[in-house]
Formats: C-alpha cells, sequence, structure tokens
C-alpha cells in the first residue's frame, strides 16, 4: 500500500486530474455536441482549438525541419545532439494537431474526405495535404528511433540500411512541406479581409506565419533540451543550445523589419497606437515575440546561461502564441461584434492532447535514444548517420 | 460560365410591408419550426431585419465567385451553372472554413446537433431547375422580391433607380465581392441598413496568388535545398580526400569519389 502511494506524486496527481478533465471535455463534445462543449457561434466559428491547438501546435513544431535541415543539409554537425529531440518535439506537435481534428471538426469521421474530394482553390485543402504528407515523413524521420529497439538484428539493419539512404530526400520533402504547411496557415486568412484587424490582415500574411514560426519553433525545441537537461538526466552541451539561440535573435529581426514594412505600406500602421484593445495586444504579441527577446539575447550573460536562455525562449513562445491568437480570435471581435471567452471544456480538451503528447515525450525520452544521457559513456549521436 | 444565363432574385427594399411571407415560405419549404426569427439560423435561411421604417431581408447572395465555395476544401459548396451557390451535406466534414470566409457573415452552422452541418439558403436550386420560382419568391403577395435571368433583372434594377429619384443611385450586390446573384435597391443609403461596404474584388482573388506560388516555391526551395545539400557534401568529401593524401603521397583519384 505504502509502495503505491509513493507512486502519487505532485507531477502524477497535476496529469491525471488534466487528463480527467480532457476526458470529460471529450465527452461533452462528442455526447452533447459543440452547443454544450464550446462558446463557438457564428460570429467566432473557429476559436481556442483551431488558434491553440491547430495555429500554435503546428509553428511550435517548426524547429524539427529547421534542425534536421541545417544538420543533414547544410552540414551544421554541432546541433546533432539535439536533431532527434527537435524531431520528437515535431512529431507530436503534428500528433496532437491531428487528434486536435477529431474534436474541432463537425464530422471527423469523414476526415479522409480530401484525400478523394479535391478543391484546388480551397487553401485548407493545400493544408490537410500539407498535414497528411508531413506527418508520415516525421513518423519516418523519427522511425529509427523505435526500429532500433526491434530485437531482430536482420530486419532492423534492413531498415535502418534503407533509411539512411532515404534520410536526405525525407529531409528535403519534409523542409518544403513544412514550410508550405505554416506559410498556408496564414495563407487560411487572405480570405478575411475586411474582417480580420487591418494589424494582423496582410496579403503577405504567410510570409509573416513562415517567418515568425521558425523562430517559435527553434526557441521550443532549445525550451525542450533544456528541460530534458535539466529533469531527465540528459547531458546536451548548453553551448550548442546558446549557439542555437544566436540565430534566433536575427530571425526576430528580420520577422519585425518585414512586418514593419508591411504594416506601413498596406496602412495598418494608422492603428498602432490607437487607444483600443486591438493595439494593445498587438503590443503585447510584439513585446513578448521581438522587442524583450531581442534586448534579452543581446547579453552574453542571457544566452550563456541555460535557465535565463530557457526563460527568455519562454518569452518567444509566448509572444508567438499570442499572435496567432490575436490572428484567430481577437482580431475578429470587432467585425463580429462577438465576444469569444472559450468554455472550460475547450481549454481542458487542448490541454489534455498537449499533456498527452508531454507525456508521450516523457517516456520517449526515457526508453528511447533521443538525446545524449548522463549514465550512456559511449553514446552513439545517430546510428543512421555513421553508417 | 458566361455563355449560360445565370438566375437572379432583386429585393426591392422600397417595397417590402414587413409581412415575413417569405421567411414563412422558406421554412415551410425546408420543414423548419414556423417561429419567427430575428437572425439568420440554421432553421431561418432568409429573416426581415427591422432598421428605423425599412424591412431588410437578409439571405445568401450567391455569389458570383463565391468565398465559401473557394474556402471549402472538399468541394461541398459549389457555384452551379444556373446560379445558386448549392451546399452538398455527403462531402461537408464540418471544418466551418466557409463561414470564416463569407464576406455576407451568412453561412450557419447547427451548433446544437450531434451531426452538425451548414445551413445556407441556395435560392431554392431544387425547384429553380424545374423552372419554378424560389419559395420565398413565389410567397411575397407585393413583388418585393422577383426572379428572373441575371442580366434581365439588373436592367430592371437599373430601370427602377434612374426612372425614380427616390432611389440610392447603386445596386448593392452588382460589384459587391465582385457581384452576387441577390441585389437590393432600396431608398436609404445601404449602410445604414446594415449592409457591409465591400470592394468589388472576387474574394477568392485574394488566395490565387498565395495557391500559385506553391509550383514556384516547390521547385525554388527544392533546388536550393538539394543545392545546398551538395555543397554541403562536396566539402566533406573534399575534407575527407586532403585528410587522406598525405599518406597516399599524392593520389589525387580519392578526390573524384
Amino acid at each position: 500500500m505504502s509502495k503505491l502511494l509513493s507512486k502519487i506524486t505532485l507531477w502524477r496527481t497535476i496529469v491525471a486530474v488534466i487528463l480527467a478533465a480532457g476526458c470529460y471535455g471529450a465527452y461533452a463534445r462528442f455526447a452533447l455536441g459543440f452547443h454544450q462543449s464550446t462558446n463557438l457561434t457564428d460570429g467566432q466559428p473557429w476559436g481556442l482549438w483551431v488558434g491553440l491547438g491547430t495555429l500554435c501546435g503546428v509553428g511550435i513544431s517548426a524547429g524539427g525541419f529547421a534542425i534536421a535541415a541545417a544538420v543533414y543539409l547544410l552540414g551544421f554537425e554541432r546541433y546533432r545532439p539535439v536533431v532527434r529531440v527537435a524531431v520528437l518535439l515535431s512529431f507530436l506537435g503534428y500528433l496532437t494537431v491531428v487528434i486536435g481534428m477529431m474534436y474541432e471538426l463537425g464530422l471527423p469521421w469523414r476526415i479522409w474526405h480530401p484525400i478523394v474530394m479535391w478543391n484546388r482553390h480551397s487553401v485548407l485543402f493545400e493544408v490537410s495535404w500539407c498535414v497528411m504528407l508531413y506527418t508520415t515523413v516525421l513518423s519516418l524521420e523519427f522511425s529509427p528511433a523505435l526500429v532500433e529497439r526491434i530485437p531482430w538484428k536482420a530486419l532492423r539493419e534492413t531498415y535502418l540500411k534503407w533509411h539512411h539512404e532515404i534520410l536526405i530526400g525525407l529531409v528535403m520533402v519534409g523542409a518544403v512541406l513544412s514550410s508550405l504547411h505554416q506559410s498556408f496557415l496564414g495563407g487560411l486568412y487572405l480570405l478575411t479581409k475586411g474582417k480580420l484587424d487591418p494589424l494582423w490582415y496582410s496579403q503577405y500574411l504567410p510570409t509573416l506565419f513562415y517567418l515568425s514560426a521558425v523562430p517559435a519553433g527553434l526557441s521550443a525545441t532549445i525550451m525542450v533540451a533544456y528541460l530534458c537537461n535539466r529533469s531527465m538526466n540528459a547531458k546536451i552541451d548548453p553551448r550548442i543550445l546558446t549557439e542555437m539561440s544566436q540565430v534566433i535573435a536575427p530571425l526576430l529581426y528580420v520577422y519585425a523589419l518585414f512586418r514593419g514594412i508591411d504594416l506601413f505600406t498596406h496602412g495598418g500602421s494608422a492603428y498602432l497606437f490607437l487607444w483600443r484593445q486591438e493595439s494593445l495586444l498587438f503590443w503585447l504579441e510584439i513585446g513578448l515575440f521581438v522587442i524583450a527577446p531581442v534586448i534579452l539575447l543581446s547579453r552574453e550573460s542571457i544566452r550563456s546561461n541555460p535557465q535565463n536562455l530557457y526563460l527568455t525562449c519562454s518569452l518567444v513562445v509566448m509572444g508567438f502564441m499570442t499572435n496567432r491568437l490575436n490572428v484567430s480570435v481577437t482580431a475578429f471581435e470587432r467585425s463580429s461584434g462577438f465576444h469569444y471567452v472559450p468554455k472550460w471544456t475547450e481549454f481542458s480538451l487542448t490541454l489534455a492532447t498537449v499533456t498527452a503528447a508531454a507525456v508521450a515525450f516523457h517516456y520517449a525520452v526515457a526508453y528511447l535514444d533521443i538525446i545524449p544521457k548522463k549514465q550512456s559513456q559511449n553514446w552513439i549521436v545517430d546510428s543512421t548517420a555513421t553508417a | 460560365m458566361e455563355n449560360t444565363r445565370t438566375k437572379a432574385i432583386l429585393v426591392d427594399i422600397t417595397k417590402c410591408i414587413g409581412c415575413r411571407s417569405c421567411e414563412q415560405a422558406c421554412k415551410e419549404i425546408h420543414g423548419f419550426p414556423k417561429e419567427t426569427e430575428a437572425k439568420l439560423s440554421p432553421t431561418a435561411l432568409t429573416v426581415i431585419e427591422d432598421h428605423g421604417d425599412r424591412y431588410v431581408r437578409k439571405m445568401c447572395m450567391n455569389c458570383q465567385d463565391p468565398a465559401c465555395a473557394s474556402a471549402c476544401l472538399v468541394g461541398a459548396l459549389k457555384k452551379t451553372e444556373l446560379g445558386p451557390v448549392t451546399y452538398d451535406a455527403s462531402k461537408c466534414i464540418g471544418c466551418r472554413y466557409c463561414i470564416v470566409a463569407c464576406p455576407f457573415n451568412v453561412p450557419r452552422y447547427e451548433w446544437s446537433k450531434l451531426v452538425p452541418f451548414v445551413k445556407k439558403c441556395d435560392m431554392c436550386y431544387a425547384r429553380q431547375v424545374k423552372g419554378a420560382q424560389p419559395a420565398c419568391v413565389e410567397a411575397c403577395p407585393v413583388q418585393a422580391s422577383i426572379v428572373g435571368w441575371r442580366e434581365e433583372i439588373l436592367e430592371e434594377a437599373q430601370k427602377r433607380i434612374l426612372l425614380d429619384p427616390k432611389y440610392v443611385k447603386h445596386i448593392y450586390g452588382s460589384e459587391e465581392a465582385g457581384g452576387t446573384s441577390v441585389f437590393f435597391i432600396s431608398d436609404v443609403p445601404f449602410e445604414k441598413l446594415g449592409m457591409a461596404t465591400l470592394p468589388s474584388q472576387p474574394m477568392p482573388m485574394l488566395t490565387a496568388n498565395a495557391l500559385g506560388d506553391v509550383p514556384t516555391v516547390v521547385l525554388v526551395g527544392g533546388s536550393l535545398l538539394a543545392g545546398l545539400y551538395w555543397i554541403t557534401n562536396r566539402r566533406k568529401q573534399v575534407a575527407w580526400a586532403e585528410m587522406q593524401q598525405p599518406s597516399e603521397n599524392g593520389n589525387s583519384s580519392t578526390e573524384r569519389n
């Protein structure tokens, strides 16, 4: 009995509570319907599940393609120890998005329709194909970590050899698909001209979504790597994370420059300093996503201290999430005249999905070769690439 | 589309007496509950809204180049050759992008149902194919709404606003969002009747560029990545060859591998 009790830790309790709340959310969504489980209306047909679950989930998963491309295509070998963490993060990120679709679609059992029913004028059609193809690519990119555990040597080595042969192609296809997907998510909102607030609407939304996803994805990867070092007994050289962080500031500069020029050319700049909710949220977003991180990352004491770096990266991720929620929710409120506050079941389902992914991540890192660990001295960096 | 004639509805706001016969006829033909509703809903595909002493009918505008049809990823929404924009419920997956996309905020979702679909007016497409009038038009006792071929309906609207000075000199729907199949004429400015001021550009043009860029992005991006990989790989080979060279007494053939 005492053995059982000792297994009940604080974190496990929190996870259990979140998952239970998520189960109720799922019950409400599927047994009672949208009206009982969400505060969505015809004025706000896409809410938290799309804004937080899909837009943020996909954006934060941008680290996988960026790191994989840097290592395999550009030859930045020093990032190799974090490739698998980045790919795992992206893979699980995409899984949460796919699971999220099961409850955000009205008729989820028809999720396969886009495979046979095509409308190539629809950005969402392209998005659906990017999700299908890139999730497949990610699962293939991640597969060696699982295949290595297969006890039959012949099968294992045949697969790994085959995988090694297609790896470069996979990484290239993945980079293109992921880039398209990030951009298309912004492209979805091109049709909302006149509804989306001018501080966010732009004909360059696809570019802006892409430019903001990469630094957010890299920041999320740094955060996850730091957490693995701190609590998963991992041994990733903090200098790698510092080096990665040096890429983030220039990326944020490029984003800010592009966004600024865009705002001034299409006239959105007139709304910058008006006293209204949208403008305040805009500055919250820019402050978190660009201004604070750029100032902090310019300091050596922030970059080289893992904990400070982690906190700075969390600002980037929070700023990114603010941006996506502004585009998907708050920037529509003025035109729709409807103030949307998600129902608690909307939060609980999204939170439970993300928590399930975090638990899966924990077990993957604990039982598979995802990152260099302290106990194993001669850890092979990447078994597939040494052949 | 240009060669075939399409149908259109003209609503003359100066003639509407607010009797709501159109609402009732619409509800009857769809089997919806009879209670009058203030706003468009899944069980009210057309409603009469009071704006001061004017009655303004709301319904799907059945655009010439509809945003909803371009948005729908499975092609459930379609602009038919006859003019109406129809909805094929058997294709719909419930993504609700059509509702996000519609510039007139028309489509409604059955939020309360466990198997929810999108609801919007399709100008009684099934009736019109058989040569009958839309139920709402047929029910109008004062002919505030009339139906006909689009060009003839536009001509009629033009004639009315030119001959009678009380009309605002604009046919709402002739240009909005690239033109629609439902037109309104009025003696009160349209913006005072809660009707959105919209640019004349068809909405799908907004995404056409982004989608047109895809092949370029794939081609340029793909070649760029392949090129970068080639350089990386070549560098590795050269570095490897240079490492080998001293021990192989200047045998340069290794570099070619």
